[in-house]
């Protein structure tokens, strides 16, 4: 970047219209990047929430900042970061330079940092801290068969660069909706230890609830609907990750919160924000 | 640095009202905000910090997750105290975000309102059908949802299309008037309407394009008609 004077950042992320969690992480992010002063302004702006990828276009006043950094808080390239944001951004490439001179730097979405592989080796070290990695399987967990998302090859990216280095006894990459199941970890992994780390932007249903019922933990933690349908139990968001190790058939599983409510997400954010500054 | 959001505050009287928010100056220094209808009661819980906001807007009264923030159904039963205009300016958007960014935007004459026609054929992927909607449903649909009383407090500044029809011929012109303070709006009929504090001034809540919960909700018109 120039400078930060007249600079702005703009994190965009899904939300939601149902869960509640969903931003949460993103306001975290963007409250830590604004407490550091590295920017002249810090907004964020989403496709399910407010205020809307529409409104981002009128969040920085133009004759004050004169460039805006745009980082998608996603986990892969796909449909989003391709057609939504920049058609609703009014983003025509990289750099747009808008009708009022401001310009806009589009940059790559948090997901594709080489920092993440640090961080879910992170993540996994803080869910697990006396664990000895050469006797744990590390899973990373993805959706799957996600339309136009590549979600699963990213995590399958990071799977197999954690694997390189060799510290864990197994790394996989697993699915929700497609082989190599989550579901099949006990099939997948032979060690006494496992640690499953969820590949998502924040908690929602899938990592408070799916994939719970998918590992089979879900009744030990007191977070299974029962009947398909009912209501969760109130002690349903986040307890999950607080009653680690889940001890199942002689072996321990330990189950982390979504690597994008992990703080260190900040630092990428601002990466790839310094990224885009420099090209 | 100009700041035109902070040009905006200080050239207005306070107390005033923003959506449902009554924004009142503290005695010694800085501003209380509060539940414009909590204005006469004293036991309110208390926070002092902009980001006590996102708490507070994220549930109704019953608790339910609020997913449009500009919905008239903020809880009651709070008081927010900030100790600055920065910090003023975080609560509020955090209550109505992205609103006084684009209030900001109208008063300096570089909003950009977007047709409903135009924001529907921009669409793709699942909300590509919903620009099939007719013009009678979109004059109902908005009817309903975008109603001040029950659905929205912004005031509507988009048109239905192009030729710049009104997006709906049943509301009232009160919602395209950005004069207008759309929280002091009337209950549906028979309702029991709570007494909302009348402020001296008001930062209406504007809408320069249909947002994606009424893109949804055309999409959802189109496919039960489909069914």
């Amino acid at each position: 970047m120039s400078s930060n004077k007249g600079s702005a950042l703009l994190i965009v992320a899904h939300g939601s219209t149902v869960n509640p969690d969903s931003s949460a992480p993103t306001l975290a992010h963007a409250a830590e990047i604004r407490r550091r002063k590295i920017f002249a302004g810090v907004e964020c702006a989403f496709w399910k929430e407010e205020p809307s990828l529409r409104d981002a276009i009128f969040l920085f006043d133009p004759e004050s900042l004169r460039e805006v950094y745009v980082v998608p808080n996603f986990i892969s390239e796909g449909y989003f970061t391709q057609t939504v944001i920049p058609r609703e951004l009014e983003l025509n490439g990289r750099i747009t330079k808008r009708p009022n001179g401001q310009i806009w730097n589009y940059c790559e979405p948090v997901g594709s940092h080489l920092m993440m592989t640090e961080l879910l080796l992170k993540r996994a070290h803080d869910v697990a801290p006396d664990v000895v990695p050469a006797e744990a399987s590390l899973l990373i967990v993805a959706h799957g068969t996600d339309l136009n998302e590549n979600s699963a090859v990213a995590a399958k990216r990071e799977a197999e660069k954690i694997r390189a280095f060799g510290k864990y006894a197994a790394v996989l990459n697993v699915y929700m909706e497609e082989p190599p199941l989550v579901s099949d970890w006990r099939k997948l992994t032979e060690s006494p230890n496992v640690v499953v780390v969820p590949f998502f932007i924040s908690d929602g249903l899938h990592s408070y609830e799916d994939i719970p019922i998918l590992l089979g933990i879900a009744g030990a933690a007191g977070v299974d609907r029962g009947r398909p349908g009912s209501p969760p139990p109130a002690t349903a968001h986040g307890e999950i990750f607080r009653q680690n190790p889940y001890a199942i058939d002689g072996r321990k599983l330990f189950y982390a919160p979504s690597i994008g409510t992990d703080p260190g997400f900040a630092d990428i954010i601002v990466e790839q924000a310094n990224a885009a500054g420099k090209t | 640095m100009r700041d035109l959001i902070e040009e905006i505050f200080n050239g207005l009287p306070v107390p005033f009202s923003f959506g449902q928010i009554l924004v009142r100056r503290r005695e010694c220094a800085g501003f209380v905000l509060l539940h414009r209808d909590d204005a006469s009661l004293d036991l309110l819980e208390t926070y002092r910090d902009a980001e006590g906001a996102i708490g507070i807007a994220k549930y109704d009264d019953a608790g339910n997750y609020r997913p449009l923030k500009t919905a008239p159904n903020l809880r009651h039963g709070w008081r927010l105290e900030l100790a600055a205009v920065e910090e003023l300016r975080r609560a509020l958007d955090y209550f109505y975000p992205g609103r006084l960014a684009v209030f900001a935007a109208w008063k300096s004459g570089y909003l950009k309102t977007t047709a409903l026609r135009e924001t529907l054929d921009r669409q793709s992927g699942m909300y590509r059908v919903a620009a099939k909607i007719s013009d009678p449903q979109i004059n109902d649909l908005v009817t309903d949802f975008c109603r001040s009383d029950t659905g929205c407090l912004r005031t509507i500044l988009w048109k239905r299309d192009r030729n710049r029809v009104i997006a709906s011929t049943k509301l009232p012109n009160e919602k395209f008037d950005p004069v207008y303070d759309q929280g002091t709006a009337s209950g549906p009929p028979g309702s029991a309407t709570p007494a909302t504090a009348a402020a001296a001034a008001t930062v209406p809540l504007l809408c320069q394009e249909a947002c994606n919960l009424l893109v949804a909700e055309c999409r959802k018109v189109v496919k039960d008609e489909d069914v």
